[in-house]
């Protein structure tokens, strides 16, 4: 799962691309084609791209252990079972895309390694806990609902790995999808005490949910030359357009209530108006200092020692490392 | 095999003492799966490499539905629902074995006891194709798949990292050391073992135990693993009588937690 | 101090939370510590062509097809796997499209470019002549 809350850099200094190549390369963009591993590239399409699918794998990575939390405890089969497969799906993505990353010359070692350095960043979303069984419910839905709007998005975009690895992601995230609906009918369905779990997680969520689609295109990083290389595909306001009108309707039929007393759809614009998120929270938790970002990459980090040793009883030496085909 | 060739179709063809066999039978099968299914399922979104927690995932799930159907036989043969069975019992009314019990401690553990327990399982679900009673004889051949799987990943993982470094050597002898008296816990007599040989209905645990011996050790010494002597081990019994390890407890807390908020709800 | 998280698995693990600072020189893996990548081919029915349907990393042929079977093969049925390392592979692509262009004019080695039946029909016609001659 994955949203447009990625950063895009401003290019350092503008790199002096041969303008022929340049021009054939946009040529096939603009004709719908798309571009391979081998095929030439400017350098700001490759570094930006690099950096957008390396985010999106460590979100999958990342995205595994909030929900995580509750895998020892989901009530009953129907729901152990569903849950262990939806994470395990999540590893599947991160294993799918840290390939489609690779395709661009960056080797998954580097990658994980910017990530517990603190380097790289994820999907802001994941540094927030899940503090009961309804999160993960609530997660499943409307993260991976956001997730899927960017998905689909994304696999319309220009380079053939990611949109190959996005296609077999996108088919899993709707069984997410389902399942996370699902799970919330439940328990808005069920007991007061299921209701009040469920709204409950509903209010803790809805903050980060309103942040996943990035900052406001108002106030974020020009992105015309990524839009046109079809990197980005999709502007964040949008986005978060297309969320609100989709699952605003869904969520009030189950009579739940959303925690923003703005919260409307204009019926004139057609225009969804709501309180405008904290973009300072956005800044503080993207850089390090949400409530589980410690945790996240302490975990991270954990996982990929205590397999250290068996990673390095299998590694032949005489091997070298090739950038994956695809 | 046609279906009157069966010599049991149904529990209601049995005697009293022949359905208490089966049923002993079907929950230490049904909750050996349930704990170990839970045991590796921790290891989800954790694991050594990408690749493989999502092998060692998938192999959790299978454990776990394989739960799921053996307690929906018992729910046939008059016991409660599996999400009751499963999430509602005391601590002394499960019967796994405490091989299952024991928390995931490193990969080599967790790696040897998959492969320890999953060499028994296969032998028993083979066994259990030639049932008289016909749905252990279905449900043996329905998971016959996914155990094929099972065994090949275990076996193959055992033999690499049992001949690759010296850590990794010394490592995979140690936990195999650790759980030899674990695992014959797994054959723990019953008191309906020959009962249910007479019948038709299942080998017994001794002959099961003989089987598996001869299987792992085999491969075990070509891995150049040192297999300890039967004679030598004290096995970990008590598991099918209801007497568990101190980490059972906890794992049931930790497991029903949420469902137990309300029983009566549906989740 | 070690965590205590809400995820109790976590909880057991028993890890530190890392100091944001020297973290960031935290190097936890070397080169190659996630092995070497392969190449998976599956085939969705028996009798079809194998294709490509993503890579992987493994530390030899044996290990990696029994990683391939389940991150390609647990949602689809598939009837086979073929495995190869990636750098076992030749592959001339996309940079040589020139190459790959096909030259229409070729029609003598397209069915199309065999139509005999004026001349057929042109023959019979004139064998008729001659015989009701
Ligand atoms: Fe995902
Ligand atoms: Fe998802
Ligand atoms: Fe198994």
């Amino acid at each position: 799962m994955y949203g447009g809350g990625n950063i895009f850099e401003k290019p350092e200094n503008e790199i002096q691309e041969d303008p022929v190549k340049l021009a054939e390369f946009e040529a096939r963009i603009l004709a719908g084609e798309k571009i391979e591993p081998t095929d030439w590239m400017p350098k700001e399409y490759r570094k930006q791209l690099i950096r957008m699918i390396e985010q999106h794998a460590h979100s999958e990575i990342i995205g595994a252990l909030p929900e995580g939390t509750w895998i020892t405890r989901a009530p009953g089969f129907r729901r152990k079972l569903a849950l262990m497969a939806k994470v395990q799906d999540e590893v599947g993505h991160a294993q799918l895309l840290y390939s489609a990353a690779e395709t661009l010359g960056k080797p998954r070692e580097e990658m994980i390694n910017d990530l517990i350095s603190g380097k790289s960043k994820y999907s802001n979303v994941f540094n927030y806990p899940a503090v009961t069984w309804a999160d993960t419910a609530v997660i499943a839905w409307l993260i991976d609902a956001g997730a899927i709007i960017n998905q689909v998005a994304n696999s319309k975009g220009s380079y053939g790995p990611y949109c190959r690895a996005l296609e077999r992601i996108c088919q899993e995230e709707s069984f997410h999808l389902k399942y996370g609906h699902d799970n919330v009918v439940f328990l808005a369905t069920g007991t007061p005490k299921q209701r009040q779990m469920v709204q409950e997680a509903l209010n803790r969520w809805w903050p980060p949910i309103m942040h996943f689609f990035g900052p406001s295109d108002k106030i974020s990083v020009h992105t015309e030359t990524l839009m046109r290389w079809k990197v980005k595909m999709a502007s964040n306001d949008d986005m978060r357009q297309k969320f609100l009108d989709m699952y605003v309707p869904k969520i009030w039929d189950l009579g739940l209530t959303i925690p923003d007393p703005k919260l409307r759809k204009n019926e004139e614009t057609g225009v969804w108006e709501y309180t405008e998120p904290d973009w300072n929270e956005f800044k503080r938790v993207i850089n390090g200092d949400g409530p589980c970002n410690a945790e996240r990459l302490a975990v991270r980090k954990m996982a990929e020692e205590k397999g250290k040793w068996v990673r390095e009883a299998l590694l032949n030496r005489n091997e070298m490392y090739s950038v994956p085909l695809s | 095999m046609n279906v009157n060739e069966y010599k049991y179709n149904s529990h209601t063809e049995m005697s009293d003492e022949l359905t208490s066999g089966v049923k002993d039978l079907l929950f230490k099968m049904a909750d050996d799966e349930l704990i170990l299914g839970h045991r590796n399922s921790e290891w989800t979104g954790l694991g050594p490499i990408l690749e493989e927690d999502i092998a060692f995932s998938s192999m959790a799930q299978d454990k776990l539905g394989q739960a799921q159907a053996i307690y929906n036989l018992l729910n046939q043969m008059g016991e409660q629902d599996a999400d009751t069975l499963a999430f509602t019992r005391n601590e002394n009314e499960y019967k796994c074995c405490h091989f299952v019990e024991y928390p995931i401690g490193e990969y080599d553990f967790s790696l040897m006891r998959h492969f320890l327990f999953d060499a028994a399982e296969a032998l028993r679900y083979n066994s259990l194709l030639n049932s008289s009673y016909k749905p252990l004889s279905d449900l043996a051949k329905k998971f016959r798949g996914e155990l094929r799987y099972h065994t090949l990943h275990s076996e193959v993982w055992i033999e690499q990292l049992s001949r690759a470094t010296e850590e990794s050597k010394a490592r995979m002898q140690s936990a195999l050391n650790e759980c030899m008296p674990l695992a014959l816990g797994i054959f723990e007599p019953s008191k309906y073992d020959d009962l249910l040989l007479q019948e038709g209905v299942f080998t017994g645990e001794e002959n099961l135990k003989s089987g598996w011996y001869e299987h792992i050790q085999n491969i075990l010494t070509n891995s150049g693993l040192k297999v300890p002597d039967l004679s030598s081990i004290t096995p970990s019994f008590g598991g099918r009588n209801g007497y568990h390890t101190e980490y059972l407890k906890p794992l049931l807390d930790e497991m029903c937690e949420v469902y137990k908020i309300d029983p009566e709800a549906e989740w | 101090m070690p965590i205590k998280s809400i995820d109790p698995r976590i909880t057991r693990a028993n890890i530190e939370i890392q100091n944001k600072e020297t973290s960031k020189e935290n190097k936890v893996l070397e080169k190659l510590d996630h092995w070497q990548t392969y190449e998976v081919f599956a085939q969705n029915k028996r009798g079809e062509h194998y294709s490509h349907v993503g890579s992987l990393h493994a530390p030899n042929p044996e290990m990696a097809w029994i990683l391939a079977k389940e991150q390609f093969g647990r949602r689809n049925k598939i009837t086979g796997i073929w495995i190869t390392k990636t750098s076992d592979i030749f592959s001339v692509t996309e940079n040589e499209e020139e190459m790959f262009e096909l030259n229409s004019e070729k029609i003598y080695r397209e069915a199309g470019g065999y139509k005999v039946m004026d001349r057929i029909n042109k023959f019979k016609k004139e064998n008729k002549k001659i015989s009701e001659k």
